[in-house]
């Protein structure tokens, strides 16, 4: 009994990264039963859906308060009067496009961002070098930015 | 901003990635010799460039969307009992933080680990905290105990761990320089803890020197066992790679063994090869596969091709210089060691077959100090031989792991087995705990590997099943045999089939007599004489309980065997209804056990519910309720709090409760009983006397319905389990709530059933056959025959007078029915009868509850302000019905219709 009491009276404690990360990864592991060649590229497929969790989790408490626990702290300052949610969901979209024409660079920033990995877990996800991944980086950074504020503009 | 089309990003993209590679302050130069080559492209380059700079500046995507759960402001949070003091780490797994406990009871601090671990189910929450109990109950003294598990609001799990304040063990034994010799010698202590981990089929997944503290003491500790499984996801083990384990942070391999890369079965053998490249590190100071900074690409080809951990090169680098300082030698002398028996214990567990390293931790053990002894060891460098059965047998045993229910099982089966053998251990006063701890390896290697069945799940019922059949097929009259077929009688017994325990335990016994060996014998026929009692046989009862604590002779030797069977020998006492002896008996098996050196918890706890249970049966209420909650504590501190045990626990202290009249307590006792049995997958059902008992206080509480379809479960469960007296009393019940709810139809006929039954299973002087009579009476007083009535509780409380004069069962049962008779005498004009009668059973009811609110004690005021009231006595009649408000408002609640009849009696002008 004073176990449910306690089980009852947690602290609410926010989500961290890498807790929506195992989330994502039930989430797969139990619904879809998938298989996969090797752990980069589960990883990259965890790494979407954790996006896709974090933007509903946002949306779902966008609503009420703005930021609540998501705050695109670092984000640019042309995006900056957006609500969380369109930030996000913008990022995402983004994101998409940047798949289509280089699927890699669009992971890394799942990876980066979403789920919070170094750049050092992710070159070793990869089996590339940390720079290499750091320039992926700073250039899907840069594609990124420009999508966003073109949308903004457009 | 003009948008960048998927072209133009081709075109751009390999020349961004080249002027990015090249340092800041030379892109301008770069850009020149660009714009010549490339003019069309050198315009956007230079603009993306410009970009990156900017967004550089403002960080752009570089933090993270959501917070960490490590910030500072969750100091001084409260978790549970505890409150968060400062962060300590940031682990693989996730956020620890130390917290002390915030109920000021006693100073203690912790470690609370907030496991990155996100259970959506509640199914998933369940899991979590069945499993930390069990490896909560992993005590040794080098495994940082595990004091709680739970799962915040959010659903983010928790551990609540004992604080060690220690050195990683590879730092420990470097700044200490302590030589090849000491290190191994540490490194047995490791290795006895996470024996004992298997012994309770406890896998640690996840061994590493960080995960080994040493303290300032010399003592070593190890953390987070077998947590790595609680972060498993269910089944699809294929998945379950490290990557899981490790929580998605930093993926190193350094530590992982062939089938944890690959993905295949993780076993005791996983842990041998963690173990393995340990001991290569502390030895040596690099990684088996080798020196520096390996990138994780060699590391899953060195670990997953190399068959052979690689022996110490003969070059004499600074590393190596420094690595044979740190251990007081010289790298030579280091090289040799390597190259002798200890390079082939290594060998041996790091072998890429999980079914080629040794077999357990403890041959392990027993090879590094048959080392240290200059002794032979058992591995041998040219042990190739590849047993295919073997790699069978471990692939089994994975199976085995994934199932819960085994645990449970084969943990109770292996622990009452494991007790015998500690006290046969103990007459030879050499408890060596790692070969104790062989001892159960044993046992279970031989049920996993052939008593469980392969691939489909099964229950704890089925396991036992085979177990006892494979037992039987042994044809070998070994104790082993013996031991084990006690201990699955046992656990029969504790699932409540007891038909199956006496058929099993009969069998030891048979088995026993042909051993010599007191220990055996004496268990074999106590374990058997509870079986027996059951069954109302209770004299052939006693005289095994006897029989049984004579094998034993007074040695201090003894004291645990003894202590077995008093622990029977109460339940005997109980049950031919001797409560005081019953008392004696619980608190000499509680005087041998404190004589033991060895205290097995299961065993106090066994003696508090014990004596619990005499206080109950000899009527003393209060003294029973607070011996239960004693037992409550204890169980819940070892984790137990959701096992079967806990569940009869359970039953027995709300039946106390209901035996004093508080069904309002006793009814969510019962359903946590419930839940518990319910949620227990090794269990096959609800037990009858669950269901039975469940029933009564649904009756009590006027929930006919409810209770009604209880004790209907509880009757047909008896007779699938051919449990005839718990059937029996199952229809009796059914029988009192046909009848309290004025269903006379229904009771008549249950009663047409009911009395053939009890007239051929008990005798005519025991407490329920005169239960019986005092409910026939209450038949004939609804059919209007007030004359049969009368004879009949008449011949109810004479026998239960007579039984309290004779110390036997049925005494408690008095007062109630005393009630009963008071109401039918008042029927019958004979007022003064009933005030007696009532009052009476006011007084057994006071004695036996000391002033604690009872419905009973509100029914029998009831029934005296009836009496006094008839008896024109108005004002003392006012009395009783107010005592009457107060008792039932208390006991079953303000607006149960017993309270509000009382109320109304209370309040009106009474004749």
């Amino acid at each position: 009994m004073a176990k449910c009491e306690l089980a009852r009276r947690g602290v609410p404690v926010s989500l961290s990264a890498t807790t929506l990360l195992h989330q994502a990864y039930i989430e797969i592991a139990e619904r879809e039963k998938a298989c996969f060649p090797d752990q980069a590229r589960f990883m990259g497929y965890a790494a979407r859906v954790m996006r896709g969790l974090i933007i509903d989790h946002a949306r779902n408490r966008g609503a009420q308060k703005r930021g609540g626990r998501f705050e695109i702290t670092s984000m640019g300052s042309e995006v900056e009067n957006l609500a969380d949610v369109g930030e996000l969901t913008q990022l995402s979209e983004a994101l998409d496009e940047l798949a289509n024409s280089d699927a890699g660079l669009s992971e890394i920033v799942d990876l980066k961002f979403f789920c919070g990995f170094t750049f050092a877990e992710i070159a070793a996800m990869k089996g590339i070098s940390e720079r290499t991944v750091q320039r992926q980086w700073e250039k899907a950074r840069i594609y990124l930015h420009r999508k966003i504020s073109a949308d903004l503009e457009g | 901003m003009p948008t960048l089309t998927p072209e133009r990003w081709q075109q751009i993209s390999p020349f961004l990635d080249e002027v990015l590679e090249i340092p800041e302050g030379e892109r301008v130069n770069w850009l020149d010799s660009f714009r010549v080559q490339k003019p069309e492209l050198a315009d956007l380059l230079q603009e993306l460039l410009n970009e990156h700079c900017a967004l550089q500046r403002k960080h752009f995507l570089e933090g993270s969307p959501i917070h960490d759960t490590n910030q500072s402001s969750l100091a001084g949070q409260k978790i549970g009992a505890y409150t968060l003091l400062s962060p300590i780490g940031e682990g693989g797994m996730g956020s620890v933080w130390l917290a002390e406990r915030s109920d000021g009871r006693f100073e203690r601090r912790v470690a609370i680990k907030f496991l990155r671990f996100s259970i959506a189910t509640a199914g998933g929450a369940e899991r979590f905290r069945r499993e930390g109990r069990i490896l909560g109950q992993l005590a040794h003294p080098h495994i940082a105990e595990l004091i709680d598990a739970g799962v915040t609001l959010p659903g983010e799990p928790y551990l609540v761990l004992e604080y060690v304040e220690g050195q990683h063990m590879d730092e420990y034994c470097d700044q200490r320089k302590l030589g090849v010799e000491a290190r191994i010698r540490l490194f047995l202590d490791v290795l006895s803890a996470v024996a004992q981990a298997h012994a309770n089929l406890v896998v640690h997944r996840d061994l590493k020197p960080s995960n080994v503290l040493v303290r300032n003491d010399v003592q070593v500790k190890l953390l987070d066992f077998g947590i790595a499984k609680l972060l498993k996801g269910e089944g699809n083990p294929a998945t379950a790679t490290i990557l899981t384990q490790e929580g998605g942070g930093a993926l190193t391999f350094q530590f992982a063994a062939p089938e944890q890369v690959t993905g295949g079965a993780v076993t005791t053998a996983t842990d041998v090869y963690a173990l393995g490249v340990m001991l290569y590190l502390l030895v040596t100071g690099e990684h088996p596969a080798g020196r520096g900074q390996l990138s994780p690409a060699d590391l899953v080809k060195a670990i997953v091709e190399t068959e052979t951990p690689r022996a110490l090169d003969a070059v004499m680098s600074p590393e190596a210089k420094m690595a044979a300082e740190k251990r007081r030698t010289t790298p030579e002398r280091l090289r040799r060691l390597l190259r002798g028996d200890l390079y082939t214990i290594l060998g041996k567990a790091l072998k890429k077959n999980p079914g080629e390293r040794y077999s357990s931790v403890t041959a392990f053990a027993d090879d590094l100090q048959r080392f240290l002894k200059h002794e032979t060891i058992s591995a041998r460098p040219d042990s190739f031989t590849y047993r295919i059965n073997r790699f069978v047998r471990r692939n089994r045993l994975a199976i085995a792991f994934s199932s819960f229910a085994l645990f449970a099982i084969i943990a109770g089966i292996v622990g009452t087995a494991v007790q015998a053998r500690t006290a046969r251990r103990q007459r030879d006063f050499a408890i060596d705990q790692l070969a104790r701890a062989e001892g159960i390896n044993d046992l279970n290697r031989f049920l996993l590997s052939d008593a469980a069945p392969s691939g489909k799940p099964f229950t704890a019922l089925d396991l036992l099943t085979r177990a006892e059949h494979i037992v039987e097929r042994r044809k070998t009259t070994d104790k082993t045999s013996i031991e084990l077929l006690t201990s699955i009688g046992d656990q029969y017994e504790q699932l409540s089939e007891n038909a199956s325990a006496r058929r099993v335990l009969a069998h030891a016994y048979e088995l026993s007599r042909n051993v010599n060996d007191p220990s055996v014998r004496s268990r074999a026929a106590c374990a058997l004489a509870v079986a027996i009692a059951y069954t109302a046989d209770t004299g052939r009862a006693e005289a095994l309980f006897r029989e049984g604590l004579a094998e034993l002779d007074t040695d201090p030797r003894f004291a645990l065997d003894r202590a077995y069977c008093l622990l029977r020998g109460d339940n005997v006492a109980r049950e031919r209804g001797s409560f005081a002896e019953a008392e004696a008996r619980v608190q000499a098996a509680q005087k041998f056990l404190s004589q033991s050196s060895v205290h097995p918890e299961s065993m106090e706890l066994d003696s508090l519910i014990d004596l619990a249970e005499s206080y109950r049966v000899g009527n003393r209420h209060i003294d029973a309720i607070s011996t239960f909650q004693i037992a409550w504590g204890l169980l819940a501190r070892s984790g137990r709090d959701d096992t079967a045990t806990a569940a009869q626990l359970l039953d027995l202290w709300a039946l106390t409760l209901e035996g004093a009249g508080r069904p309002l307590d006793a009814e969510p006792l019962y359903r946590h009983a419930i839940a518990i049995s319910r949620s227990d997958q090794a269990n096959h059902g609800l037990g009858a006397w669950l269901l039975r008992d469940y029933a009564t206080t649904l009756r009590d509480l006027g929930k006919f319905e409810e209770a009604e379809n209880y004790a209907e479960h509880a009757y047909s469960r008896a007779l699938e389990q051919g449990e005839v007296l718990m059937a029996d009393t199952a229809l009796l019940q059914l029988f009192q709530i046909h009848l309290q709810s004025h269903n006379l139809k229904k009771a008549e006929a249950t009663m047409a059933t009911l009395t053939p039954r009890i007239e051929r299973d008990f005798p005519p002087d025991h407490y329920i056959a005169a239960i019986l009579a005092a409910q026939k009476g209450l038949l004939a007083r609804a059919q209007g025959n007030l004359e049969l009535a009368l004879e009949l509780l008449d011949h109810a409380v004479s026998v239960l007078e007579s039984a309290s004069r004779t110390g036997n069962r049925g005494s408690e049962q008095l007062p109630r029915i005393l009630v009963y008779r008071s109401q039918v005498e008042l029927d019958l004009g004979h007022n003064e009868e009933a005030r007696t009668d009532a009052h009476r059973a006011l007084e057994h009811f006071a004695n036996s509850l000391s002033g604690a609110f009872s419905c009973d004690m509100g029914r029998a005021y009831m029934a005296l302000g009836n009496a006094l009231e008839a008896q024109g006595k108005a004002d003392e009649a006012r009395e009783a019905y107010r005592s009457a408000v107060e008792q039932l408002e208390n006991a079953v609640g303000p607006d149960h219709p017993e309270a509000r009849t009382a109320r109304q009696f209370a309040g009106r002008e009474t004749r």
